[in-house]
């Protein structure tokens, strides 16, 4: 540690709120440093006056008033209390009268849909479908927009989809593979995890680990394949562990991801 | 009662046995008072707000969830400093008039020695968040998570800012010896 690091840990080191390495490095250093001694003698000196600084104590009229006025409170709650006692007949017609008015909501609530239900659920569900097909096009069409960031937020609704028809998932997979900003790819990788019940999206996250040169990508791919224990990912992951090229904490990644799906 | 704990003394008072509440005061009033004293070093005005502390810890009882009383009862007091200061700005108080009152405050405690005045003045050169960090750190020895509570912020964050406020009233501290 060098004098800045040390002096940064005095205010702990006096505290004695550091583990007893630093604490021991800490101790060294000072015996040969005489700059950081001086800062802590200063410190020192500090703390010392702050806890000789003695206690002031308030004029006893605080309490007084204080007392005062808890009495005060006292009496407004009695009061206050009184007040709820008479009024408790009333309570109960009002109680009775408001139950009254829901009972009549509840009940012309319920007669109204019977009557409607049916029309009703029907209009809604081609409605819910429209708005379904409408945000696949649209999704799609985004995706291929030039701005990186209207890609990556239709990315983001391809991922509300419970289940996107194959174009949408093509289009995903395409843009995993391809998309020229890597956080377009990453959010890609990251919403076709979702779908992992489809073989599709599982052979093109297999393959992509496989071609994959870009190190975040890599984690990324791998977390996802542990997840969905892709166990035919496994080949590809032991490869990245012999080539010497593979950065380390990729590597570091696979050790931790391998032994859950072997 | 004077076995039970803040905790359970607030929780009492919350339903209405208000008479806890004065074993609750006998155990802050004094660091209360002494929180504000540093802050205003203005006597009067802060035995004002130490009363106006216990005044709204009675008023809003009912909004006191069972967290620890101490941060409970030191936001409360934080909220009426502030809205205090923030009265005072926009009265415009007139410099001088400050000036005098800090003046008398010292003749007021003629023994005071010079250390505690260097270590006042230094205190003063702090701006307002530092100087309340220390003094809640150093002076009222609140530990850094319960200070996180009350400013609403992170026991790191707090430690961070409390170091650095310390090594500036170091500075300053010896600059004015």
């Amino acid at each position: 540690m060098n004098c800045k690091q040390i002096e940064n840990q005095l205010i702990d080191y006096l505290d004695k709120n550091l583990d007893i390495s630093t604490y021991q490095k800490i101790d060294l250093h000072l015996k040969s440093c005489e700059n950081c001694t001086i800062a802590l003698q200063e410190l020192k000196s500090v703390f010392k006056a702050i806890n000789e600084t003695p206690e002031e104590i308030p004029d006893n009229s605080l309490k007084v008033n204080f007392e005062e006025m808890l009495q005060k409170e006292k009496v407004a709650l009695e009061s206050s209390k009184v007040v709820s006692l008479h009024g408790k007949k009333n309570i109960w017609k009002t109680a009775l009268q408001i139950a009254a008015t829901i009972t009549l909501i509840v009940s012309a609530y319920f007669y109204g849909k019977t009557q409607q239900d049916e029309s009703f659920s029907q209009e809604i569900a081609v409605l819910e479908k429209e708005k379904k097909e409408m945000k696949q096009t649209m999704t799609i069409s985004l995706i291929e927009n030039e701005s990186a960031s209207k890609r990556l937020q239709a990315v983001n609704y391809a991922e509300e989809f419970e289940q996107p028809g194959n174009e949408i998932l093509k289009a995903l997979i395409n843009k995993m593979h391809h998309d020229d900003h890597i956080n377009v790819r990453l959010a890609a990788a990251e919403a076709l995890a979702k779908f992992s019940n489809s073989e599709m999206v599982r052979n093109a996250l297999i393959n992509a680990l496989e071609r994959e040169q870009d190190p975040s990508m890599q984690i990324e791919l791998i977390q996802i394949l542990v997840s969905i224990e892709e166990k035919r990912a496994v080949p590809s992951m032991e490869k990245l562990l012999q080539n010497e090229e593979t950065p380390s904490y990729v590597r570091d990644q696979v050790k931790i991801g391998l032994p859950n799906l072997i | 009662m004077k076995n039970l704990t803040d905790e359970e003394l607030m929780i009492l008072v919350s339903n209405g046995n208000l008479d806890m509440m004065s074993v609750l005061f006998e155990r802050y009033h004094t660091r209360i008072f002494n929180f504000l004293l540093k802050m205003t070093r203005d006597r009067d005005v802060s035995q004002d707000i130490t009363q106006e502390v216990f005044y709204k810890a009675i008023k809003y009882r009912a909004s006191y969830k069972k967290g620890k009383f101490s941060s409970w009862i030191y936001t409360i007091a934080r909220n009426i400093f502030s809205d205090h200061y923030q009265k005072q700005k926009v009265a415009a108080q007139r410099l001088d008039d400050i000036e005098y009152k800090t003046e008398s405050e010292d003749t007021y405690t003629a023994e005071k020695s010079e250390i505690k005045e260097q270590l006042d003045r230094a205190l003063e050169q702090l701006n307002e968040s530092d100087r309340e960090l220390v003094i809640m750190n150093r002076y009222q020895k609140i530990k850094y998570q319960e200070i996180a509570e009350i400013t609403n912020s992170t026991a790191g964050a707090v430690k961070t800012k409390v170091h650095r406020a310390i090594h500036k009233l170091k500075d300053y501290y010896l600059q004015n010896t």
